[in-house]
């Protein structure tokens, strides 16, 4: 490099007239845009004879809408705990949980209080201007439910590129995790359900609905995590914290440990996701683990929603 | 060594009469720009902004978000309430007797009520009280200064009136703000009863999910 400056070309610069010039132009050129630009270019043509676009109908989403998406859920736990109580899950021991005990005439009522949740929601619904939802939530039993009771009954057909993942190796286990998990979702839901209601008597009537929920969900813990009380708590059955101990060299990988759960998991409740962990590892060791949350725009029971037959 | 020039001639150039950018030009240049911009609006077929659809009415008055006057009123006795639960707590903790996992337990619900009282302050801000009830405090202070299972027993019941107190309040909340924090202070508080009823030994369902009637504390203060 040097520090010799370029030639200076003096035909290259633009002047005052020219740039005027310039301006000029362009906005003439502008109008005459504007002026010609009328044209519609209409519709698409199409060959043949197609049904028409259709018009999806508006996701309003309103007080009734809220309350008869948790009607659902409080469906979809109670047809749960029917499938629980009749494999019998629940009676049978537990080799992770030997303290648990027989938690089915537990369940059982946990069962007629969401029946009852249900028909209340549905009540506060109809009086919000909605009909009734009287069947599960849709997404909750879909996206959830069937998973996890496929998975805990059955596992995983091998495939070209995965080995087979053979049913639980603690049903009960897995299933007293699930109650848990699903109270504690009827808990936060009904308590997320407080900010988005309008009136608040409907507020106070969900709330009354979703203690009931939290405090079973605090009883199941307590029998799952004795003395689980609150995080931090001592208890014996701190030590074991984990399901699992780490495999030796040339065993299977540990299955993915599954945490206890505490009677009161915050100092205020909570919104955020219940974490279910069950089923048998797969050839990793991991097991499913499933995000319980709150209800949102993709499961909720919209007006044009309609339950499925059968 | 090398002295590297970056900038052409031309922008290093000092300003010379011969070729600055003049009114003129400016004017011209910004005469083009408007009549380009004009384009889509004169011809209608194009739109800079999204258009603005308007909203379904539903005829239900949307809640405000922060405390109205009458909140405020209620909230600053729920303040005073969670502030006495504070202080009886307290009084718990002086006791000798309790377990190691207890204390941890009884000490967790303490910080809870303190918790609760100062997110009331976050949100009435000047109007908080900020003090406990005397009158209730002294109601109760005598059930929490006995035995660990009297005063067990003694948290139960305060809990069980708390979520009630709360589920009253609630009722009238308009705000959604207050109503969010008061719904997450009653989901712990019933809570906190089955804990209790656990920790004092009690084993039938009814008790460990509060089942009776527990009465309101908010026409107490």
């Amino acid at each position: 490099m040097n520090n010799e400056l370029l030639p200076f070309d003096d035909s290259m610069v633009l002047g005052r007239r020219g740039l005027f010039r310039l301006g000029g132009l362009t906005a003439a050129t502008a109008l005459i845009a504007a002026a010609c630009g009328t044209t519609e270019a209409g519709p698409v043509g199409r060959i043949g004879v197609g049904a028409g676009v259709p018009k999806l109908a508006d996701a309003v989403v309103n007080d009734g809408v809220l309350l008869r998406t948790m009607a659902g859920i409080e469906t979809s736990i109670a047809n749960a705990y029917t499938h629980i109580l009749e494999k019998g899950y629940l009676t049978g021991s537990s080799p992770t949980l030997p303290a648990l005990g027989d938690l089915s005439a537990l369940v059982k009522s946990f069962h007629d209080h969401h029946i009852n949740s249900a028909e209340r929601f549905n009540t506060l619904a109809v009086d919000a201007g909605e009909t009734a939802w009287e069947c599960g939530n849709s997404r909750l039993d879909s996206a959830y439910l069937a998973v996890i009771f496929d998975r805990v009954e059955n596992g995983v057909a091998a495939t070209d590129a995965t080995k087979a993942i053979e049913p639980s190796d603690d049903p009960t286990r897995d299933m007293a995790n699930l109650v848990f998990t699903l109270e504690s979702m009827s808990a936060s839901s009904s308590q997320a359900l407080v900010q988005q209601l309008h009136v608040p008597p409907a507020r106070a009537e969900a709330m009354q609905l979703g203690i009931r929920s939290g405090r079973h969900a605090s009883v199941i813990a307590l029998r799952i995590h004795p003395g689980g009380y609150v995080p931090g708590a001592l208890s014996a059955a701190a030590t074991a914290e984990t399901t699992t101990t780490a495999g030796q060299d040339g065993a299977a990988p540990p299955p993915t440990p599954i945490p206890l759960p505490d009677a009161v998991p915050g100092q205020f409740g909570l919104l955020s996701p219940t974490i279910f962990i069950g089923g048998a590892g797969d050839e990793n060791g991991v097991r499913l683990k499933l995000n319980f949350e709150t209800p949102s725009l993709n499961s909720l029971s919209y007006p044009f929603d309609v339950c499925p037959e059968g | 060594m090398d002295i590297e020039v970056t900038e052409s001639g031309l922008d290093a150039a000092p300003s010379t009469p011969r070729h600055p950018l003049g009114r003129r030009a400016l004017l011209g240049v910004g005469l083009g720009g408007a009549a380009m911009s004009l384009l889509p609006f004169l011809s209608g077929r194009a739109s800079a902004t999204t258009p603005v659809e308007e909203s379904t009415t539903t005829g239900v008055t949307t809640p405000p978000q922060r405390p109205t006057d009458p909140d405020v009123e209620l909230l600053a006795v729920v303040q005073q309430v969670e502030l006495t639960a504070l202080a009886l707590y307290n009084e718990a903790l002086a006791l000798s007797g309790w377990t190691d996992e207890h204390a941890v337990v009884i000490t967790f619900i303490r910080q809870a009520h303190l918790a609760y009282g100062q997110s009331l302050s976050g949100l009435l801000g000047r109007r908080a009280p900020g003090v406990r009830s005397e009158q209730l405090f002294d109601e109760l202070r005598g059930d929490f200064a006995g035995s660990v299972e009297s005063v067990l027993a003694a948290a139960y019941a305060l809990e069980a009136s708390l979520a009630v107190t709360h589920g009253e309040v609630l009722a009238e909340l308009q705000g959604t703000d207050a109503a969010a924090l008061i719904a997450s202070i009653q989901m712990n508080e019933a809570r906190f009863g089955t804990v209790l009823a656990d920790m004092a030994g009690m084993t039938d369902e009814a008790d460990l999910l509060v089942e009776a009637d527990a009465e309101s504390l908010a026409g107490k203060v």
